[in-house]
């Protein structure tokens, strides 16, 4: 009997230590102190790991800048992109915030999501010697998407007559190596964001950016079910942000060259604009 | 999507993983044995550096050798990347598994007594039959709790096999957990990695008991 107790006793304190190993905090609003922000880790330009070793990208400033206003101290969690909405669920963090596409399954099962902040597209990144300059173009090919991404679930679902031209969709799980696949001509294509494919381009030579404005989304900030109120103050603090120009100033580094015209704060939605025009 | 519609899916990429499994088995098990007699060869140079080798394999996560495989000919030559996923992960797989049979294969081969040797010899016959017909035999069945071990964790090892964007089963799991948001495939993974090594574990219960020719 004393055994079974000493045993219950030592489980009980190992569980105990890893219940407090969880970095999110569920207190309310008022009384947060620090707040866990989710990342993937490998997002240029909005969430990566920099030059310094530290975690940088938009997202991060924005998320730090937030954070500074709100006398919360940030801290930064590397989740691992397809099971973010679990590890989010399970405290590992108390927000994702990296360039996450507001999927309609997502505000579905719950999650509480911020307003949108920036326009995305998905595009098509080829081999320039490829020759190839369409989508059509790559009907019978092999195009690779990163898994747990928004293009991944277009092309299972909106795009699913465009994937149904390709010859095989193969997905991998980080968009590096989607890359290094078509730089070692294992695939023909990569199915990604075009922030992503822009930084890519932009540091390695001989790549052709196809953009057919496919499955226009949006991106914005996913939190807990029932976090409503977080998620308030994080807005609101945005948008203070915004009007006192910080938003701006960190939009202007050079750095986020190839997405400031898609920040929705700073440009308005693509959608206004066509109804202003 | 229904729990039937999601088993259909993942069991099409059940034949992926066992593609991996046998070939793995196919191509490891002799290429153990070659490693285990080149790491008790008496030239020092050739143990040494086999020793070195199987510290390497063992000493590194299979996830990076099955990266190094796949992606490494291209980074370090510029060849290109194999289309064909299942050749780079079957020599990673083998190589790595060779290096933990080779250590098996040489704790059995060093547990038969030396008189037995000795013996052979005084009967008149060669190494090679000495080895072949009573070391080897007696290797075997000594071996095979370990042989087990191992063959059961390579069925839940095939899993891997997704770092390198290799369509078997789990990375179809993935991929429904995402589209579906739901934990369902995780759990059909599982059990399918359980079946699978019930009927390994059968097996090779069988095969023990057909050696076992002494009791």
């Amino acid at each position: 009997m004393k055994k079974i107790l000493s045993i219950a006793l030592v489980l009980m304190m190992v569980l105990g230590l890893s219940a407090t190993a969880f970095a999110a905090d569920s207190s309310p609003v008022a009384d947060r102190t620090t707040f866990v922000m989710g990342i993937d880790p490998e997002y240029p330009p909005f969430s990566y790991l920099g030059d310094d070793g530290d975690y940088t990208g938009f997202d991060v400033e924005v998320c730090q800048a937030v954070c500074d206003l709100l006398g919360w101290k940030l801290e930064i969690f590397g989740v691992n992109w397809d099971e973010k909405l679990v590890q989010l669920d399970s405290m590992e963090c108390d927000c994702v915030w990296s360039g996450m596409t507001i999927l309609d399954t997502m505000k579905e099962a719950g999650y509480v999501i911020s307003a949108p902040y920036y326009d995305n597209t998905q595009v098509l990144v080829v081999k320039e010697e490829s020759g190839f300059k369409s989508s059509e173009d790559l009907a019978g090919k092999v195009v690779a998407v990163q898994l747990g991404t928004s293009g991944e679930s277009l092309l299972n679902d909106d795009l699913a007559d465009l994937a149904a031209t390709f010859g095989n969709v193969i997905t991998c799980d980080s968009f590096l190596k989607c890359f290094t696949e078509l730089q070692g001509n294992a695939v023909d294509a990569v199915f990604v964001d075009l922030p992503v494919a822009a930084s890519y381009a932009a540091d390695h030579e001989g790549l052709l950016i196809i953009d057919e404005a496919l499955g226009a989304e949006q991106y914005g900030i996913a939190f807990r079910a029932g976090d409503a109120e977080l998620c308030e103050a994080v807005d609101a603090a945005v948008q203070e942000l915004v009007e006192n120009g910080t938003y701006a100033e960190i939009a202007a580094k050079e750095e986020y060259v190839d997405i400031v015209n898609n920040l929705i704060f700073l440009n308005g939605t693509g959608a206004e604009e066509e109804a202003a025009a | 999507m229904s729990l039937m519609t999601m088993i259909v899916k993942m069991s099409e990429g059940l034949g992926k993983t066992c593609a991996i499994f046998f070939l793995t088995l196919l191509f490891s098990l002799p290429l153990g044995m070659i490693v285990a007699l080149l790491r008790m060869s008496k030239v020092k140079i050739v143990s040494a550096i086999t020793r070195f080798i199987i510290t390497v394999l063992r000493g590194t996560p299979l996830m990076l050798q099955l990266l190094a495989v796949t992606y490494g000919p291209y980074y370090l030559f510029g060849t290109n990347v194999a289309r064909n996923k299942l050749i780079p992960v079957v020599i990673a797989f083998s190589i790595n598994y060779a290096a933990y049979f080779a250590e098996i294969y040489r704790g059995g081969i060093e547990s038969i007594p030396v008189g037995q040797y000795e013996a052979a010899e005084v009967l008149g016959y060669t190494k090679l039959q000495t080895f072949m017909r009573i070391i080897l035999p007696q290797v075997i069945k000594r071996i095979m709790p370990s042989v087990t071990n191992e063959v059961v964790t390579l069925v839940k090892d095939t899993s891997m096999a997704f770092t390198v964007s290799y369509q078997e089963m789990f990375t179809i799991g993935k991929q429904i957990a995402n589209s579906q948001t739901s934990f369902m495939p995780f759990l059909v993974a599982g059990a399918f990695y359980y079946i699978f090594n019930v009927i390994v574990d059968y097996l090779m219960g069988r095969i023990e008991k057909r050696l076992d020719y002494y009791s």
